[in-house]
């Protein structure tokens, strides 16, 4: 996993430039909530941090609280225009019908199926089995059983990540991999790097429906995307992450079927 | 084999692995504290009025709001209580109204917050030996909070970063912020490395020693106790290396709290110079294993279970001599069987046979007893054995199995 | 300071993909190969099961893995997995491991009971896999490949929070150790890829 891990990063750092890249996956009956449709965000996950001079990611209380403040905003925005109603919460207890300890459970297993995604969707591990299925992950009876609680329909799980270079940073203005193992450090690629993801899951049937990951990073240190701080930012954001959602491939041919609660393993 | 097992080099739950350790000081003498002039500079109801200190309460009303919603509490309200009362009558002016988080982590270690929440480390209460080393330790940790060091240790790393450079990307931000993020433990695996982000100055130690040494001594327990509880420590950090046959190991306490003979000498000169001679002292060692009995059990397990023989054979040994008994021979046999190098097996089957010699012996030293006869061809003494474990555990998790042994 | 692994690694290969489409997953480094619905050989090829549907199959790392011990998984080791031991000899560990690291994984010994291997593999959990709890919740005898053997039940929480569930079925055969394993989340998965797993313990053949 380490061999491998350092494997990949030094091969993808020759091809990295200066886009926005985003990478849809849905389930492939998905099509976007419209309507009257009820969503829970449930405390969504935010860190901004400093990358030091050794490439590491320091977080940054303030500018993290900022950046969760920025996103709320632009969720709520987002979500009002495309009707249905959202609750944001940002403490466990918050959510009448269940108790704080189901809404952990629910958030820790969503928590590694997101880490399952990303490993096995957007870091190239993928699975053999998995293949031509879109998505192809489930929460199970537990978020099924959330649903019929509280009423919610959907429920999205939103990571944000940013940081930003310190003055340290800019001032070498290094390129390159520090080395790395899993867990330990950040890439020395640049200025800023903003990773976030978002994933839905379809509280009837318990299945992760749609994922999509952004990642805006800058190779010039100096050279700013939208800072995640920053109203704008953020709300550009949320705007690749959820505003550009994408129908799975049976419904974007046209077959419109409503997902059916399927034998997810 | 095991999904996480090619991920993880080591679990480190106190170090989290990219926490820098503290500097141990070479070289320059730290000329002792005296615990007289050891006063506290905060006191009950104290509020944060500077703007990098409100942040830093901020951040640490996250951490709480983390810790608490933790998988990983021991709630027993029994054993809870007890650290409360501990807490409160050692911990400062503030103290009686903490809030106390017992973490099942089989590794030594407390911290008290200024936000009035402490955290202690279920493997602390596996290495004391009695109530005075609890509250030693407990005392210690408050004397950091009592004399304001997280706060000045907070503005020591800051005054270190480089993050001052970024004047532009501060700007409009309320408050100064600070150097580190406490408050996004999402996971677990993090939760030890809040014990790390305060690194104490040598300096800030020997305050939060002498200290300690006071209030322990105010209370009533034998101040020479803390010297006793390094003493220990040290110890057991040995006895884990030189079985590794190499230095002590990352991520220990001592990454963040520097240890050199001299504050050994410290502890001790301070000892000698607070106890009045004539006033009657008492570790209160009965009450300790009294309260804590209910779960030794459980922390020896967590303990030898980690497989450091080093180590989990040093703390069995010390609390020995208080006097051995059946759990003490059980777990000892438990530390050969895992180590399990020539010769182990044997100094295995004899520790479970002294253990079913005890009364208190736990039913699992009948099993195991029972399985080292078996391997010695001693079958009917085995059944024998195995049937004395069902006898005591009917519904023990492997009855069906042993059952199948037991004829 | 925390740990930021998943950041790192994205932004770094996401540079392979195509911006912005519902796309497929071709393209980057799978350790993964897909196993057909047929008998195939595990571990060191002493062992052959048949799957009753395709599952990925964990190719070994050089100087990682041990070669008697083979993982399958379903959605991901994080998830589930099924791992083979087939074999393994008496003063060998489950797992690669240095000898100066102070927390070991017990190594195996052919006289080894259903107890003790239980408590090693505890141990494999403890020690390396980040369990921060770890609960046996019952051991019983069960023929396996012809033989007296053992099957175990337990659950760990692990240091992510999340409970698993898992479930070992072995045996001793001539000094050498034979296991199928099945661990995964508590929540949804276990149940799920349990009956594959039982289907496999039973078409389970030892190769001469």
């Amino acid at each position: 996993m380490v061999k491998r891990g350092l494997g990949i990063a030094l091969a993808a750092s020759v091809a990295l430039s200066g886009c926005v890249q985003t990478r849809q996956y849905a389930d492939v009956q998905f099509t976007p909530p419209s309507g009257d449709y009820k969503l829970l965000v449930l405390r969504p996950d935010v860190t901004v941090g400093s990358l030091t001079t050794g490439g590491m990611v320091e977080p940054r209380a303030d500018w993290t609280d900022q950046a969760r403040h920025s996103i709320v905003e632009a969720l709520r925005a987002q979500q009002a225009r495309r009707g249905g109603k959202i609750t944001i919460v940002e403490h466990r207890n918050e959510v009448p019908g269940v108790t704080a300890q189901e809404l952990a459970d629910v958030e820790r297993l969503n928590y590694v199926v997101d880490q399952s995604i990303v490993l096995h969707k957007y870091l190239g591990d993928y699975l053999p089995t998995k293949r031509g299925k879109g998505l192809d992950w489930t929460l199970g009876a537990d978020a099924v059983k959330l649903g019929q609680k509280t009423g919610y329909d959907y429920a999205l799980f939103l990571h944000a990540e940013d940081s930003v270079a310190s003055g340290g940073r800019i001032a070498l203005g290094v390129l390159g991999l520090a080395g790395c193992f899993i867990g330990f450090c950040a890439p020395n690629v640049g200025g800023q790097q903003q990773l976030d993801y978002a994933s839905l899951v379809d509280l009837k049937t318990g299945e992760v429906v749609w994922f999509n990951v952004v990642t805006a990073g800058s190779e010039i240190p100096g050279i700013k995307f939208g800072d995640l701080r920053t109203p704008e930012g953020a709300a550009q954001m949320v705007d690749r992450l959820l505003g550009r959602m994408k129908p799975g491939k049976e419904a974007a041919k046209g077959v419109v079927m409503t997902p059916e609660p399927q034998e997810k393993r | 084999m095991c999904s996480r097992c090619l991920e993880l080099t080591r679990r480190s739950l106190l170090a989290g692995g990219a926490a820098t350790a503290a500097a141990l000081h070479a070289g320059v003498a730290q000329a002792r504290v005296r615990p007289q002039d050891m006063v506290p500079l905060v006191g009950p109801g104290f509020k944060p009025t500077e703007r990098d200190e409100i942040g830093l309460w901020k951040e640490m009303d996250r951490v709480e709001e983390e810790i608490s919603g933790t998988n990983l509490l021991i709630t027993d309200r029994n054993i809870t209580g007890y650290l409360r009362d501990l807490i409160g009558t050692v911990g400062g002016p503030a103290a009686k109204d903490f809030r106390i988080y017992l973490a099942r982590i089989p590794e030594f270690n407390a911290m008290m917050f200024p936000t009035g929440f402490a955290v202690v480390f279920s493997g602390l209460l596996l290495r004391m030996r009695n109530e005075a080393q609890l509250a030693g330790v407990i005392a210690h940790e408050s004397g950091h909070f009592l004399r304001r060091h997280m706060i000045r240790s907070w503005r020591d790393q800051k005054r270190k970063t480089d993050l001052f450079a970024i004047g532009a990307m501060l700007a409009g931000v309320g408050g100064a912020g600070a150097g580190v993020y406490l408050g996004d433990y999402v996971q677990l695996a993090q939760l030890g490395t809040i014990l790390s982000l305060f690194q104490y100055s040598r300096a800030m130690e020997a305050e939060a020693d002498s200290m300690g040494a006071r209030l322990i001594a105010d209370t009533g327990y034998p101040p020479v106790e803390m010297a006793n509880i390094w003493e220990q420590l040290i110890g057991e950090e040995n006895a884990s290396a030189r079985y590794r046959g190499k230095h002590r190991r990352k991520g220990s306490i001592f990454d963040t709290h520097p240890s050199e003979g001299s504050r050994m000498a410290d502890l001790r000169a301070d000892a000698a110079e607070i106890t009045v001679p004539g006033k009657v002292y008492d570790a209160h060692r009965d009450r300790y294993l009294t309260n804590i009995g209910p779960i030794r059990p459980m922390l020896l397990d967590d303990q030898v279970k980690l497989n450091d023989p080093g180590a989990s054979q040093y703390l069995i040994e010390t609390l020995a001599q208080d006097g051995w008994n059946g759990l003490l021979r059980f777990y000892e046999g438990e530390v050969w069987r895992l180590r399990n190098r020539p010769g182990d097996e044997q100094r295995a089957a004899q520790s479970y046979a002294a253990a079913v010699a005890y009364p208190d012996a736990p039913a699992e030293a009948w099993r195991s007893h029972g399985i080292e006869l078996m391997k010695q061809g001693r079958s009917a003494e085995a059944k024998s054995a195995f049937r004395r474990y069902l006898t005591i555990k009917p519904d023990a998790p492997d009855a069906a199995w042993v059952r199948s042994m037991a004829g | 300071m925390k740990p930021e692994p998943r950041g790192a690694l994205i932004a770094a290969t996401l540079a392979l993909a195509a911006c912005s489409s519902v796309g497929d997953d071709y393209g980057g480094f799978s350790d993964y190969s897909a196993i057909r619905v047929q008998r195939v050989n595990v571990g060191d090829d002493r062992l052959s099961v048949v799957a009753p549907r395709p599952w990925n199959r964990h190719r070994p790392v050089l100087f990682e893995d041990v070669r008697a011990v083979e993982d399958w998984t379903l959605n991901g080791p994080l998830l589930d997995g099924i791992s083979f031991v087939t074999g393994l000899r008496d003063g060998k560990s489950l797992i690669r491991q240095r000898r100066t690291t102070s927390q070991q994984v017990p190594i195996f010994r052919s006289n080894m009971t259903p107890p003790e291997i239980a408590a090693m593999i505890e141990s494999l959990y403890r020690v390396r896999g980040g369990a921060v709890d770890f609960r046996t919740v019952s051991l019983q005898p069960r023929s396996f490949l012809g033989t007296n053997g053992f099957q175990l039940d337990y659950e760990h929480l692990d240091d992510d929070e999340l409970w698993r569930r898992g479930r070992a079925v072995g045996t001793v055969i001539n000094g050498q150790l034979y296991l199928v394993l099945l661990d995964a989340a508590k929540s949804h998965y276990f149940d799920a890829a349990l009956p594959d797993y039982e289907a496999i313990v039973a078409s389970a053949q030892l190769r001469r």
